[in-house]
């Protein structure tokens, strides 16, 4: 059996990205991947917040956190409309 | 040994050279084409093709595994914000990351890994070890 302690980090790090489905992100999952991100970013912000502690990475997360909204925004509003059923 | 003998062979060679002809996967089947320029992204090498698209190293044929990545620590500040600005800016102009193996597409995926595994809870993998070395870096 491999373990974490026994597997190289290339074969780490393509596996964690693979479980969270970012090594190639499917066409219809953009926004539900960049939603997942955010929460990630979200969950460390607030423990930096809460410890008051990295008041650089805390600024940098805050900074991630905006560019993902504002890609998530942009994603969802270049995003193919769905079909008008009047119109089939 | 022979494996291990043809690994090494193709490790020393890799990655091709500007101009070469490259055997890689593209979405639809396997395909040859013509190599223009390879880039380090965030996380890993994207491929860039005469024809402008642009594919992840994993999908060219002949690939070391297991494949090079970039640590977390390695990626500067001034790196990640151009990075940053460039993706508003095409979202700005309205492409659409839709469009498989083109900048946008390509960049936001190397964008979301990386933040990924910048930010992800630390634990015993790799993702967190390479979180403690990017806060060792900003100290």
């Amino acid at each position: 059996m491999t373990t974490d302690r026994d597997e190289p980090d290339e074969l780490q790090v393509w596996r964690v990205l693979s479980e969270a489905g970012l090594v190639e992100i499917r066409l219809d999952e953009f926004a539900e991947r960049i939603r997942d991100v955010k929460r990630i970013v979200t969950g460390r912000l607030f423990d930096l917040l809460n410890f008051n502690t990295g008041i650089q990475e805390r600024e940098s997360a805050a900074y991630s956190l905006g560019t993902l909204k504002g890609l998530e925004l942009k994603v969802l509003a270049n995003a193919p409309k769905p079909p008008d059923p009047s119109e089939m | 040994m022979k494996s291990t003998a043809k690994q090494l062979s193709t490790a020393a060679n890799w990655p091709p050279e500007e101009g070469e002809t490259i055997s890689l996967r593209s979405s639809t089947a396997s395909e040859t084409a013509i190599l223009k320029e390879v880039r380090w992204g965030l996380v890993w090498r994207d491929f860039v093709l005469e024809d402008g698209r642009v594919i992840p190293e994993h999908r060219i044929s002949g690939c070391p595994q297991p494949q090079e990545w970039r640590k977390i620590s390695e990626v500067t500040d001034q790196e990640r914000e151009e990075c940053e600005e460039r993706l508003l800016s095409m979202a700005g102009a309205g492409m659409d990351p839709r469009e498989r193996d083109q900048s946008f597409w390509a960049e936001l995926n190397q964008y979301l890994a990386y933040t990924y595994l910048r930010f992800k809870p630390p634990g015993p993998t790799v993702q967190g070890k390479a979180q403690g070395e990017a806060r060792d870096t900003e100290r």
